[in-house]
Parts: structure tokens; sequence; C-alpha cells
């Protein structure tokens, strides 16, 4: 395996450390996704970057601008206070999450593109990824990577109490402003190599699998972004191995490594469970 | 109360939700070192009166000032405040109080730690510190807010019927504790409860709560009268109707 992937790395570089980069970053901003309850904006945002793609590729503008264009304007958008009006956010994430899908397949559609392109800008490849992709991709998310460490603990606090964070003097608007515009422009960069599917299923499979097991919050963010990086490794090598579409079979392992968390919880709680019994 | 410095004082404010009038026609002043109690019934407004003094909710009409736009009061909300599902252990919980100090990135300093273990064993925290908040009990998960205000060092505290779930004596330890703040340190202390019972010793004044008024009274004004246990809400709301 070990081979496989050395002789991966050499053919495909850019894809690696593509991959590499957008598992790490995604699976730890999709901590507070998770935590936060948000998991439709995640689904929604990397839908709405895809829509972004197809359409500045069809208008021969750069994909990483369309879709930062239009993620950052459904962010803006879903900052507004719905809780107060007479919609839950939920439903205007589900609208917005319509019009991408529908929009991005109508773009696509009448842009004369072939199949293979189409499937590209709709699902993303990561295989594809060209040096300017990966150009794209490190110096967006290393960035954003950067400012979620380096802002951590005003964004948990904000989000963990934020009436309490408000009395401390925390700009609560500002910092969750600040963490969704980061959250919109990694899944903007993210997604002409990684899709919607794989976008989405690295900001909530692996950060779900690390909260099942652990309990401190930065060990979840750097087990969920391990997580990430080993699905994104054993997906590539069996894409390659077996000639199977890289971005799904990256995405399935994900949901295995969730599933495996799950049984080792399970397994981990037996003692627990049988003392209580004995008691 | 006493002339002394005023530290929130409200005028003409009228507080609610939309439309709602909760509370209005409260004028306060709260000198420094004050340990004031609001009581009344669910749903009178105490909540809502100290979180309009908190900056959080901003009143219909009147005007509040307060000091903390410089120095953040240590607030105990209610516990359901704190999102459970976030892993923050109950030592994590307690060091928020030192944001205003640390900001973005310092570490507490080794004096904050010591400060920390201190007040964790004057509440019998300290088996609970790793646990995480959504681990600990109802009593447990208050202290743990309480050890956040007093870790802030803050010179006012606002609490937010903060003893509602702890055992007798941790309540009445914890009450003593303010009480002696206020007394000893000049701190002041701003806390909703239901009934007087506990702090009626410890407090000169208190404010009744009720029928979208809010009357400062010496403590055993609001006693009923012959009634050496009373102060239990039915009583307030039965003095007050008299009045």
């Amino acid at each position: 395996m070990f081979h496989d992937i050395a002789d991966l790395f050499a053919m495909f570089p850019e894809a690696v450390i593509a991959g590499a980069v957008i598992a790490t970053v995604c699976a730890c901003l999709g901590v507070f996704v998770i935590l936060k309850r948000v998991v439709f904006i995640g689904i929604t945002l990397a839908q709405v970057a895809a829509a972004g793609v197809a359409a500045a590729m069809v208008l021969g503008l750069s994909p990483f601008l369309g879709a930062a264009a239009l993620t950052l304007a459904t962010v803006t958008v879903l900052a507004a206070p719905f809780e107060t009006q007479r919609i839950p956010r939920d439903a205007v994430l589900g609208a917005i999450f319509v019009l991408a899908a529908g929009g991005s397949i109508l773009i696509v559609a009448k842009s004369g593109f072939g199949l293979t392109e189409v499937k590209s800008v709709l699902y993303g490849d990561l295989i594809l990824t060209q040096r300017g992709d990966l150009a794209v991709i490190l110096a967006t998310l290393l960035p954003a990577l950067l400012a979620l460490v380096l802002f951590w603990r005003p964004i948990v606090y904000t989000f963990a109490d934020r009436e309490a964070a408000r009395v401390l003097g925390i700009r609560v608007f500002v910092w969750e402003l600040a963490y969704f515009y980061i959250l919109g422009i990694v899944v903007s960069a993210a997604s002409k190599v990684g899709g919607a599917l794989l976008v989405f299923a690295y900001l909530v499979v692996p950060p779900s699998a690390a909260l099942l097991v652990t309990r401190r919050l930065v060990v979840a963010a750097i087990l969920s972004a391990s997580i990430a990086l080993l699905c994104t490794l054993v997906g590539l090598y069996l894409a390659f191995r077996f000639d199977q579409p890289t971005n799904h079979v990256i995405a399935v392992a994900t949901f295995a490594s969730l599933l495996l968390a799950a049984i080792a919880r399970l397994v981990a709680s037996i003692p627990r469970r049988r003392a209580r019994t004995r008691r | 109360m006493s002339k002394q410095e005023t530290i929130v004082r409200c005028r003409g404010l009228t507080i609610g939700y939309g439309r709602e009038v909760v509370l209005r026609g409260v004028d306060l002043d709260v000198p420094r070192g004050a340990f004031l109690p609001f009581v009344g019934p669910n749903g009178a407004g105490k909540t809502t009166l100290l979180r309009a003094i908190l900056g959080l909710l901003r009143p219909l009409d009147g005007t509040i000032e307060t000091p903390f736009d410089h120095a953040p009061p240590g607030y105990v909300p209610q516990q359901k405040a704190v999102d459970p599902l976030y892993p923050l252990s109950a030592e994590q919980i307690a060091l928020m109080g030192l944001y205003p100090r640390l900001g973005w990135w310092r570490k507490p300093s080794a004096a904050d730690r010591k400060l920390l273990d201190t007040i964790f064993d004057q509440l019998a925290l300290t088996p609970h510190r790793r646990k995480t908040y959504g681990e600990l009990s109802g009593g447990t998960k208050q202290k743990a807010l309480i050890a956040r205000a007093f870790l802030s060092g803050a010179e006012v505290f606002i609490m937010d019927e903060p003893t509602s779930e702890l055992d007798e004596p941790s309540e009445i330890e914890v009450l003593h504790h303010l009480a002696r703040l206020s007394r000893e340190e000049g701190k002041t202390v701003l806390l909703a409860c239901h009934a007087l019972d506990h702090v009626a010793a410890l407090a000169e004044h208190a404010c009744l709560v009720n029928h979208g008024r809010l009357r400062l009274a010496p403590v055993n004004d609001l006693r009923p009268v012959g009634s050496p246990i009373g102060n239990r809400q039915s009583e307030i709301r039965s003095e007050e109707g008299g009045t």
C-alpha cells in the first residue's frame, strides 16, 4: 500500500497535497458545524460553491472567484437574525440549497461541456487537481486554518455561551460572522476539486467520528483532521488501485471511520455498563 | 440605601420583549458594595431586569448607566445558558471568566491557576474539574458558572438564581461567600432569587419585582409581620397586593 501511495504521490502530487490540506482544514472547521447544529449550512454552502464553480467556468472566470462570490453572499444572507422572523433559518437554507442544486445543473446543461467536464464541474475530482488549483487551495485554506487557531478562544466562547461571551466583552456577532466567512472561503476554494459531496463529507463525518470518541474540544479538532487525512490517503489509494471515482471513495471511507468510532465507543462503554449492572 | 458611589443607575426604565412590557418606570441606584437581592415570582421580570443591566437587552425606554464597558461583571446565568453539547470541562468553563484579561491568546498565569484551585476547593468542584459541562449535575453546573464569575475577579457580580439547583448547605455557603465579598471586599452583588429565605439575614435591602413594578425596600419591610420564617413567594405576592 505504501508503495502504491508513493507511486500515487509521484504521479499526482497536487492531488495528494490538495486532498490532505482540504481534509485537514474542513474537518477542523467541521467540529463547529456539528456542535453548532448547522449541518445543513455545510451542504448548502458546498452546493452553492459548486454552482459558483459551474457559473464561473461557463463564463470563463476563475472558479474560486465564482464560488467565493456566491458562498460569501449566502453567508451574509444567513447572518440575518432569522429566528426572530416568521420562518426558521433552515427554511431559507433549504430554499438556497434547492436553487444552487438546480441552478448548477441548468448552468452546465447549457454550457456545451462534455460529460467528463460536466461531472468534474458538478462533483469535482481530486485526482484532476492542477497546479493552479493547488495554489488557490494553499493560499486560502492555510491562512483560514491559522485564523481558526488564532481566534479559537473567542469563537468557542461565542458558540458555547453566547450571552456570557457578550458580557465578557466578546463581539459575538463579529466572531460568528468571521467563522462563517472562514467556512465560506474554505468551501469555495475546496469545491472545484472537492465537489459538494466530498467537502460536505469532510465538514460533517470526521468531526462526528472524533466527537464520538473524545470529550475534549481541541483533541476533537485534531482527531477530526487526522481521521479526514487518513481517509483521504486510504481513499486515494483505493480509488487508484481499483480505478474508482476518487471523491466518492474518500466520502465512503469517512463514513467507515464514523462506523469504527461508533463501534469503539460502544466497546469502551461495556466495562462501565457491566460495573453499573453489578452495582 | 447608603450614599456611596453609584455603580448601576437606572432612570425611567421600561423593559420588555417586542411590544410586551415586563417592567416599567424603574428608578434604581445601586451603590458600590451593595448586596442586593431581587425577589419575586416566576415571570415577574427579575431575569429581564438583570439582562437589561448587563446590556443584553435594550431598554424600551429610559436609561441604564453601568461601568461594564470597561470592567465586565462576573455573570452567572441560569445553567441552561451554556450549550451542553460543547465538550468543555468545568475548568474550561471557569477559565472563560479570565477572557477580559487574557484575550484571544494569553495563557492563565500560575496565580490564576492557584486561584482556580482555591475556588474549586471552596465550591467542592475539584472532583468534577475534568468532566464536561454536559456530564455535570444541575447543581455542579451552577457551581461551575459561579466559579467562572468568581475567577473573573470582577467588581460587580450579577447572578440569575445562582443557587436554584444547589443543595441547602451549598446554597448557604455560596450566599454567605457573596455577602462576605460585598462586606469585606466592597464587591457589588445583584442576584435574582425566588424567595428571601436565605438572603434575608445577609441583605439590608431587597428589590421586590412584581406586577410590572420594582420596589426597593429594607428587607424587614418585605417580610410579612409575625412570620419568622416568611418571605415565600406567595407571601411576597400577598404583601405586594396589600400595598
